[in-house]
């Protein structure tokens, strides 16, 4: 899983250097750009995906404590908070389309992009903390290692999304 | 990671392997090899051509290149169906994995559906430019745009195989490939996803030459296809000579 971890931070920090270098060449169109987007469903996201994370972790320190019925309830929390996530973004996404902010702009271009690949990363960490479950479930299963590795990857996600938020939301 | 560790692919040192599965090893990094001379040496299609010039200047194009389009493209007409080899060679190491012949099978069929925008279309709109150099300027262009959208902006049909692949290798139980290709093989999704935003930047990152669309892709195909010729020597060298026969 570390593979998978750290190679897809390289590849998102090779879109991060394209968008950087792309801000540098027109930071005035980016900045006015930026005003658009709606900070506070920013910010409500970004808690949302770090409480996910809390319940994440929550449930790796009771697999490895054996209270893998806990465990599992806690991944249904990171879950839902995942859900709540998606939900809200797609309801971001159709506002800015509403308003007009399309792919036609360079920033939203990179927007759309950028939070686009990530919510398919959110979508298999859902699909993977579904394994999950199904593994604390099985009798004379629960392997910890197991446990460990989908963790490792939800919290890669909740990493990216605060890099995201930083550069897309907060960077003047 | 212990797939660089020196000697790890010496047949001697594992089951010994098939001679026509050895044969096939051989051929796949061959085939590839062509494959790659003809789209960058002979052809030009990679690195791509740009997307944001005027028909005056995609014709001047085809002029300049028009024997090696010719030559290029008709070698690959023949040679297309190698990439079916390559591509059963990989089902065939999957078939061997405990997951049973369906993802191998779904292999097979993506990685077919793909070629055909991803190779034989751009194939067949650039040697019909080339075949009527006098043609009308904006049709010139036409098959221009639609051989390289085609060309590069079709991955998608290949993130299907891709799956399966990546499924595949995660549940296997006979550790015919190791777990973390199967990563790899998701990244390469990503990047094919990212490839459909060619059909609406003519310019710029997301374009069919652009930073973020193609050379990103571009360097993670490579990472992908260079991993897997090394792991299907590695699957050939440890299979059993004798091993039966798959059904």
């Amino acid at each position: 899983m570390w593979v998978m971890v750290l190679g897809d931070l390289v590849i998102f920090g090779g879109y991060f250097i394209v968008f950087m270098i792309y801000r540098s060449m027109n930071p005035t169109a980016f900045l006015a750009a930026q005003q658009h987007l709606n900070i506070t469903i920013g910010v409500v996201n970004t808690v949302i995906l770090l409480t996910s994370s809390w319940f994440v972790a929550q449930a790796v320190l009771c697999v490895r404590g054996g209270d893998p019925d806990r465990a599992v309830r806690l991944l249904w929390g990171g879950a839902a908070s995942g859900v709540a996530f998606m939900v809200l973004k797609c309801y971001e996404w159709y506002r800015e389309i509403i308003a007009g902010q399309t792919n036609s702009d360079m920033f939203y271009s990179f927007y759309y992009v950028i939070t686009g690949v990530h919510l398919v990363h959110l979508l298999i960490g859902l699909i993977v903390l579904g394994v999950l479950v199904r593994e604390l479930r099985t009798p004379g299963r629960g392997r910890v290692w197991m446990i460990e590795s989908g963790a490792t990857y939800w919290h890669m996600v909740d990493l990216l999304w605060v890099i995201i938020f930083a550069l897309l939301y907060v960077m003047r | 990671m212990s797939v660089l560790t020196p000697g790890r692919f010496s047949p001697t040192t594992a089951g010994g392997g098939k001679r026509d599965v050895g044969w096939m090893t051989w051929f796949f990094p061959a085939w590839y090899a062509v494959f790659g001379v003809i789209i960058c040496v002979l052809t030009r299609v990679t690195p791509p051509p740009r997307p944001d010039i005027t028909a005056a200047d995609k014709v001047a194009f085809f002029n300049q290149h028009h024997l090696t389009i010719q030559i290029g493209f008709t070698v690959l007409l023949i040679l297309l169906g190698g990439a079916a080899m390559t591509n059963g060679l990989v089902a065939y190491q999957m078939k061997r994995m405990s997951v049973g012949s369906v993802f191998a099978y779904g292999y097979i069929g993506g990685m077919g559906v793909g070629a055909l925008p991803g190779f034989l279309l751009v194939t067949v709109c650039f040697l019909t430019a080339a075949f009527r150099p006098d043609r009308d300027p904006q049709l010139i262009s036409l098959l221009y745009d639609v051989g390289m959208l085609s060309y590069n902006g079709s991955l998608g049909c290949f993130s299907a195989a891709y799956l399966v692949l990546a499924i595949a290798i995660l549940y296997d139980r006979n550790n015919i490939f190791p777990k973390w290709f199967a990563y790899v093989s998701i990244w390469q999704i990503i990047t094919e996803v990212i490839a459909t935003q060619m059909f609406v930047f003519p310019s710029g990152p997301f374009a069919w030459n652009g930073s973020i669309a193609f050379w990103w892709a571009v360097v993670v195909f490579s990472v992908w296809l260079v991993a897997l010729i090394m792991l299907l020597r590695k699957a050939a060298a440890a299979e059993s000579a004798d091993e039966p026969a798959l059904d």
